[in-house]
């Protein structure tokens, strides 16, 4: 008896229907002279609808190139994405239709009102005017730019800018929103305003939501999901629970000079460490540059709560002639996952 | 909360998929961006005043003084008095300023990122360079009308025709179009303001001198005559002041309007490729 193969045909993309945001093995090559730089080096991501995703990674990541490409700005090398099941290249049209975003310079004219602002977003949206106004109201509230609605922007504080390009990236009533660092550079008080709102928003309109930043805090106070990103790929994504639990119960930071790769060496072999990186302080600024002096520095996850293990640390250190100038305890934090995987602090 | 977003995904993609149509996100992508900078404009006092001021200096201050210069010389004889010899090229260089003010606004707003919001909405990419450009048409045409007014004032008179008026209008967009298509395309390639106004000055002066703008072709050296015939200036010039004022032409409208069409279609195009690839790969 035979058996006959048939050949499987190729499925038809699937759309997953609780997928807001797909991304398969995107790629984006920048022409910089005669050097080609990948932006993008196979960016794989998946956004579930109603969802709140934090890329998350240092500058020249590869965050504000993949908003670029979900919002149809700049067309992909290669690789494939699809918002709201909407292909970016072919489907860029319908896709335009059901997005919103904010981009990570402050994009208003200076010379335009705050409601002008939003009612030429929500006319070039094709909005119907009765619609555009009633939104108007509503979001002006919901940001508090009440006061401030009918000025010309150029007297807005950074903040009321941001909050006003949150409010037209809303206007639509958009399904997936794209938030290209929405707190950057902005005080403490009107970076809580801004995660405030976008708290809210997903609670009461199940939006989608897909926002980089490199503030770690931002991260995990938001984020459902965050994707680590760095030279262009995704090294690992999770919730924020999830990649912290991998690292363990607790992460000692050591900081010292001498046999540094030996010292590492004997850690990785002990039954209680999960593992053990050495890290170059990442790029310092200002005031730091000068005052400390670049030491290096190890970090331990432990498997079990450091207290124990401490002393033994102390004694491998000295037999592998490592010398320890300051030893810290901490539980650990987003900072300590973006450590492990990019062997880089990032700046908060 | 399921079922909401199940149900806000339906309307949101019924939404998407349907749209208003294509010539409608067109039409009202255009209108949309023309009404904010005529809105923009219509605030802006200085825009304003410059607008209507730089024109009535050019009359006054270069119509007049050279208008009396001309009239003591015996072989310069136009067929109309120098006030109207000279308003068509007043005119055509005024709307040279506005295109290139039109290019201008759009780098402006291409270098701030302002333009990623049009970039990123559901109006056809066209329609960004159409909107903005066409408030600066817009505002060509209003400096067109307040020098013509102007010159009636000076004594100009006006070929009171209105098929022929209409024509003259008509060449004047026509050659506007041609300019706001190279300052399109310096916009979308110039890295900033300098580069930008370093490109379009160089542009400037021949367009106005090396034409039969001011002076008749037969008073200029042979090779910048010759030149001459190059600049769309000279066509545009020669079929405007024979429209407004009756002039004799110089060449003929059977060469001005093609040529002038030709001159259009090629910088349209050229400005709306150079747009096209500017944005679409940035780097």
């Amino acid at each position: 008896m035979t058996q006959i193969v048939q050949p499987v045909p190729p499925a038809a993309q699937p759309i997953r229907r609780n997928l807001a945001i797909e991304v398969s093995n995107l790629v984006r090559t920048f022409k910089a002279g005669q050097e080609t730089i990948r932006a993008l080096d196979g960016v794989d991501l998946q956004v579930e609808s109603g969802s709140i995703y934090a890329l998350l990674g240092p500058n020249g990541a590869g965050k504000t190139t993949t908003i670029n490409i979900l919002t149809t700005l700049i067309p992909p090398t290669s690789g494939l994405a699809r918002v709201g099941g909407f292909d970016v290249v072919k489907e860029a049209a319908q896709l335009r239709r059901i997005i919103g975003a904010t981009f990570q310079e402050t994009v208003v004219d200076k010379n335009l009102s705050g409601r002008d602002t939003l009612d030429t977003h929500g006319r070039l949206y094709h909005l119907p005017k009765s619609l555009i106004k009633s939104r108007i109201e509503e979001l002006t509230r919901l940001v508090e730019l009440e006061d401030a609605i009918d000025r010309a922007t150029k007297t807005y504080s950074g903040g009321m800018k941001r909050r006003l390009e949150l409010a037209r990236g809303l206007l639509t009533q958009p399904q997936v929103l794209f938030l290209d660092e929405p707190t950057q550079g902005l005080d403490p008080q009107n970076r809580d305003r801004i995660w405030t709102y976008i708290r809210q928003l997903k609670a009461e309109q199940g939006l989608t939501i897909l926002l980089t930043t490199h503030y770690m805090e931002e991260a995990e106070q938001l984020a459902d999901r965050v994707g680590i990103i760095d030279y262009g790929r995704i090294i690992k994504s999770g919730t924020p629970e999830e990649l912290i639990g991998a690292l363990g119960e607790d992460v000692v930071t050591i900081l010292g000079s001498g046999e540094t790769g030996r010292f590492l060496e004997i850690l990785r072999q002990q039954a209680v460490v999960d593992w053990a990186n050495e890290y170059s302080p990442g790029p310092l600024q200002g005031e730091d540059m000068l005052s400390t002096p670049v030491i290096p520095s190890i970090q331990v996850g432990l498997k079990e709560q450091a207290g124990k293990s401490l002393r033994p640390i102390v004694e491998l250190a000295e037999q592998a002639g490592f010398k320890i100038a300051d030893l810290s305890i901490k539980r650990p934090s987003l900072n300590d996952v973006f450590l492990k995987y990019t062997g880089r602090r990032l700046r908060d | 909360m399921a079922t909401t977003v199940e149900k806000r995904l339906e309307t949101v993609n019924n939404r998407a998929r349907t749209g208003p149509g294509k010539g409608r996100e067109l039409a009202g992508g255009v209108y949309t961006l023309w009404r904010k900078h005529m809105k923009k404009f219509s605030r802006s006092v200085m825009e304003i005043g410059g607008t209507l001021f730089t024109p009535i200096l050019w009359m006054l201050l270069f119509g007049l003084s050279m208008g009396g210069m001309v009239k003591g010389m015996t072989d310069f004889t136009p067929s109309v008095n120098y006030i109207a010899y000279i308003t068509p090229g007043l005119m055509l260089l005024t709307c040279l300023t506005a295109a290139i003010l039109g290019g201008t606004t759009l780098l402006m707003e291409r270098t701030s990122g302002i333009i990623k919001e049009y970039l990123i909405a559901p109006v056809p990419r066209i329609a960004v360079l159409l909107g903005t450009m066409s408030s600066s048409m817009t505002k060509a045409l209003m400096q067109a009308v307040v020098i013509i007014v102007l010159g009636l004032l000076l004594g100009s008179g006006l070929n009171l025709n209105p098929l022929d008026f209409v024509a003259g209008l008509a060449i004047l967009l026509i050659y506007s179009l041609g300019f706001v298509g190279i300052a399109a395309a310096a916009a979308s390639k110039a890295r900033g303001m300098e580069s930008y106004h370093t490109l379009i000055g160089v542009l400037n002066l021949p367009v106005l001198f090396l034409s039969n703008a001011l002076y008749p072709l037969e008073k200029m050296p042979a090779v910048l005559a010759a030149l001459a015939y190059f600049n769309p200036t000279t066509y545009a010039v020669d079929a405007t002041r024979n429209l407004f004022y009756g002039a004799k032409l110089e060449i003929g409208l059977w060469l001005d309007i093609p040529v002038l069409l030709a001159f259009m279609v090629l910088g349209v195009w050229f400005g709306y490729r150079t747009f096209q690839k500017a944005v679409a790969d940035p780097a």
